[in-house]
């Protein structure tokens, strides 16, 4: 237990991280009407969300009963989502019942 | 507002709650002040990068390397930043904190959600970011202080950030309501899963990047339609 390293770690940590948030910032900064940037601002979110979902479910083992709950939880949380459009309820309902289904 | 960006980011709330516990009582078994957890998430914020800190410290890595090591878990944060050039003014300390707290989360959220109508963009998009990062600093805190006395079980609940972005997918789905990106994702997915399943995330956000501009730029009807 060393707390001078621990503060040196968590500064550079602190910096490296915000390098990955800022550089498009920097960069682009009164670029923003390019029509190839604004392509890329429209398609980018569609595809990290696609690729965010797949990330998440990419641990789970679709063989074993975990999978078997996260498919059925996955499947409520949409079915919800289509039904009332509401991102609170839908989330709230697809984590209960994986929340439920996990600890019985 | 704040009742309304609240309901707004309750769904981030859930996510980041029991994850930043996990952190913190993971954090807390280094035998560091408790404090210090809480720090780590005001000043690091960023949820795989302070799980990945409690090997390095436990391994007493160099500066170097965990500065290095930092960069790349992080570095699909590189994209993000991209969709919301528009989307945010020149609001001086306040914009710089804008881009301080772009988690995926908030990044998914901020992405794909319209700020409603009558409220001030750059103030709603602040306390997003000021509650989102609190929501994970308590959850920190809480991990760090509580240890091994938590009694709420709170396993499962991490689906809550799955459900967040099927969610947040379904949004973008009836917003753009074109096939491509998302076909193309789907692609670069399972290329990266194949070839760097380490480094999934950001390899498949580069990869389906580079192949829409590609499309666009060699493909005369992607170009008209997109």
């Amino acid at each position: 237990m060393n707390i001078e390293y621990l503060v040196i770690v968590i500064v550079i940590m602190s910096l490296a991280t915000f390098a990955t948030r800022l550089p498009p910032f920097v960069l682009f900064s009164g670029r923003e009407k390019h029509p190839l940037l604004q392509f890329v601002a429209k398609y980018t979110p569609p595809m990290v969300m696609t690729i965010l979902v797949i990330y998440m479910l990419k641990g789970v083992d679709f063989l074993a009963m975990e999978g078997l709950y996260a498919f059925a939880a996955l499947a409520i949380t949409i079915a919800f989502h289509l039904w009332k459009r509401n991102a609170l309820l839908s989330i709230c309902v697809g984590t209960s019942f994986y929340m439920m289904a996990v600890q019985w | 507002m704040i009742r309304t960006v609240l309901k707004t980011t309750l769904p981030i709330c859930f996510g980041y709650l029991p994850l930043g516990v996990a952190f913190g009582m993971l954090f807390q078994e280094l035998g560091y002040p408790w404090y210090f957890a809480t720090l780590m998430g005001v000043f690091i914020y960023a949820g795989a990068a302070q799980f990945m800190a409690i090997g390095l410290l436990t391994a007493s890595a160099g500066f170097v390397e965990i500065a290095i090591a930092t960069f790349f878990l992080n570095s699909r944060h590189l994209f993000y930043g991209l969709a919301l050039l528009n989307s945010f003014g020149n609001w001086g300390f306040r914009k710089l904190y804008l881009i301080f707290g772009l988690t995926d989360e908030v990044y998914a959220l901020m992405s794909t959600i319209e700020v409603p109508e009558g409220y001030d963009k750059s103030k709603f998009y602040f306390l997003m970011t000021l509650f989102s990062q609190s929501y994970w600093v308590l959850g920190c805190t809480i991990g760090a202080w509580t240890a091994t006395q938590l009694t709420f079980n709170t396993q499962g609940m991490e689906f809550a950030a799955t459900a967040l972005f099927t969610v947040l997918l379904i949004e973008q789905w009836i917003k753009v309501r074109k096939p491509l990106p998302f076909v193309i994702a789907l692609i670069a997915s399972a290329i990266a899963l194949l070839l760097f399943a380490q480094h999934m995330l950001l390899f498949a956000i580069s990869l389906s990047l580079i192949m829409m501009m590609v499309l666009r730029s060699t493909n005369q009807k992607v170009r008209n339609e997109y």
